[in-house]
């Protein structure tokens, strides 16, 4: 049996991790990441690719929802202002791509501020309903931008190119993902073991009682809106260039209510779990089309039917794990992880 | 003024429908601190049914709302029992994600149903426009006038004087103790289910006849949610009203200030409205203790 808590010192406690097992798989999981694109086909790439662009946005709400436990139902703003904003500098003022993309992470973290600033009164479901008003008002905006946004005809984004050299989507541009990717997960655990992450935990806990221990939650809850948005509207950047035509349509609250179903599947709260979560759906979501494009072709080709089922499944799945594995992935990973330790006894 | 007068009136009318939707989320959440985000797809799936009714049965408007009124209190009861019972002790945001789940699934099914094509809910109601003052009214809605002081007045009657009712209210005070006293909450909650239910059947057979049924419907639960916020989440006549007073607002930007501000004015308004009031205006502020 493997034993726990000998933690001597501060330094200790709050390393990044003390198992040497984590270590290797993380460094395993990005080396295998990294090469995927020579081995796998263009259509597998550009799967992976957009299931990082995805984690980059789950990892921000997750810090918003999962670990400063205020809801958000606005991510699809954020991801939209994120996009535009990187699209527009991109493409009618002619900024370099890592610099259009950070302008639309820092577009998007000065709309969570002021987002952010309801929550400072509003809690649970009237925080969620108010941050939806925000992304329906913004995908308003976006319709009737004229030619900035481009209105309902959309807005094309140049090719992603890195210091004069164009990248082409599968290969040079993967990796710039990828690296962004590794870095945000990075950012992400760093801020869950310093003083900030230890205040959002506290607020999502209970927020009264966080105030009275001398967490400021003004300043932390802008915080956790602005550090989330920031991610959401890099992600956006990404997408941007990723898709390299932006439409309104694409950014409906759907896209919010799917970011939240990957932090349940993977469970809420943490990293792992919303990377795992992230995996999950975005794999059923391909899979689903995969199966449903086959069995569309012997049906005749029906394909807004197959359309359906796979909407059907995707609400099944959330229920079903909501119902039977509230804890998620990781939930389950744990006690796996659990039985293994403890085995022969139960706890 | 004539104009004015015209968007205020028309505004109300299809505030009632936001009315009947909001105050469908208040039953639910007065009772049980949770909302329903699929009341929209609810109202959505009903008002099909009362379209399939209509065709195979021939019914008027009456027969066809009371059937159609009926099967939806069934389906609550069905979706209380089946999604929302085994979620007790779970966090109020893990329920709220199962009705969004349920959504997203009765969104589809009804397109898997009557497929995407919107058709008409023909319920045997006279259509030509009745003037009232400079504005025109179809008669259905003014079925939704007469309806809406209906149930209000039927609602607090019922909360007012029935046993039920006031068991009802015990619950949304304080679930522990009305527990103490002997009141079946489960039950409680089943039946606030089901009348939400019954009010979303209103909704849907109000907006089929007055429009058609059509599977974008469900957007109309979206931008009700103002109302429901404005009133207060858990106050049921504050979102009959909430309802109307989006309803209008709605209209009379749409009409001074611009095309398409339809969408978001009930959004901006409620975005101002919790800055000053969090609880909306006829909700009850939490007091919390640590």
């Amino acid at each position: 049996m493997r034993s726990r808590n000998f933690k001597q010192d501060y330094r200790q406690l709050l390393a990044l991790t003390d198992s040497v097992p984590v270590i290797v798989w993380s460094c395993l999981l990005v080396a295998l990441l990294a090469v995927a694109p020579l081995l796998l086909s263009k259509y597998y790439v550009s799967v992976i690719l957009l299931l990082l662009i995805t984690a980059v946005g789950v990892l921000g709400l997750n810090l918003l929802t999962g670990t400063t436990g205020l809801i958000s139902l606005g991510h699809s703003g954020f991801l939209a202002v994120g996009a535009y904003t990187a699209g527009i500098v991109a493409g009618k003022l002619g900024w370099p791509m890592l610099a259009s993309i950070f302008a639309g992470g820092v577009s998007a973290a000065i709309a969570g501020i002021i987002v952010g600033i309801p929550s400072l009164r509003l809690k649970g479901l009237y925080l969620a309903i108010t941050t939806m008003a925000f992304a329906v008002i913004i995908n308003h905006l976006i319709l009737n931008g004229g030619d900035l946004t481009g209105g309902s005809e959309g807005l094309t984004v140049p090719q992603p190119s890195l210091f004069g050299q164009a990248l082409g989507a599968e290969r040079g541009y993967y990796y710039v993902v990828l690296c962004f990717v590794v870095v945000f997960t990075f950012i992400t655990l760093n801020i869950l073991r310093s003083r900030i992450g230890r205040a959002f935990l506290a607020i999502r806990e209970h927020d009264i009682a966080a105030k009275a221990m001398g967490v400021n939650l003004v300043r932390y809850k802008l915080m956790a809106f602005m550090v989330s948005a920031f991610y959401t509207g890099i992600a956006g950047g990404l997408l941007a260039y990723y898709t390299r035509y932006l439409n309104v349509d694409s950014f409906s609250l759907l896209i919010s209510i799917e970011a939240l179903s990957m932090l349940i599947v993977g469970g809420l709260g943490s990293v792992a779990g919303a990377l795992l979560g992230t995996a999950f759906i975005v794999l059923l979501n391909e899979s689903l089309g995969f199966v449903f494009g086959m069995i569309g072709a012997s049906f005749g080709g029906s394909g807004s039917a197959a359309y359906e089922i796979k909407g059907v499944i995707y609400g099944l799945a959330i229920v079903l794990f909501l119902r039977f594995e509230p804890d998620g992935l990781m939930g389950r990973w744990r006690d796996i992880k659990h039985y293994w330790t403890h085995w022969p006894f139960r706890f | 003024m004539d104009y004015f007068l015209q968007l205020v009136i028309s505004g109300i009318a299809v505030g009632l429908v936001y009315g009947f939707i909001g105050m469908g989320f208040a039953m639910i959440y007065r009772a049980t601190g949770v909302v329903n985000f699929a009341q929209g797809e609810l109202m959505m799936l009903v008002s099909y049914i009362a379209f399939t009714l209509a065709g195979t049965f021939q019914f008027g408007f009456w027969p066809m709302l009371a059937a159609t009124v009926a099967a939806s209190v069934l389906i609550g009861l069905l979706i209380e029992v089946l999604l929302i019972r085994p979620m007790l002790g779970q966090p109020v945001f893990s329920t709220v994600m199962v009705t969004i789940g349920l959504a997203v699934i009765l969104r589809s099914v009804v397109v898997l149903i009557w497929g995407a094509d919107p058709m008409p809910l023909n319920a045997g109601l006279p259509t030509e426009v009745i003037k009232i003052g400079p504005a025109g009214l179809y008669p259905a809605q003014l079925y939704a006038v007469g309806l809406m002081a209906a149930v209000l007045l039927g609602l607090w009657t019922f909360f007012r004087y029935s046993r039920v009712g006031i068991a009802m209210r015990a619950t949304a005070n304080v679930q522990t103790a009305a527990l103490l006293m002997g009141i079946n909450v489960k039950r409680i909650f089943a039946l606030s289910w089901a009348m939400s239910a019954g009010l979303a059947a209103i909704a849907g057979v109000l907006i089929g006849v007055i429009y058609d049924v059509n599977p974008g419907m469900w957007t109309t639960g979206l931008r009700s949610f103002p109302a429901v916020i404005l009133g207060g989440l858990d106050s049921v006549f504050g979102a009959a009203l909430g309802g109307i007073l989006i309803g209008m607002v709605e209209n009379l930007s749409e009409g001074y200030i611009g095309r398409g501000m339809k969408e978001i004015a009930g959004f901006v308004l409620i975005l101002v409205v919790l800055m000053v009031r969090p609880y909306g205006l006829f909700g009850k502020p939490d007091i919390e203790r640590v």
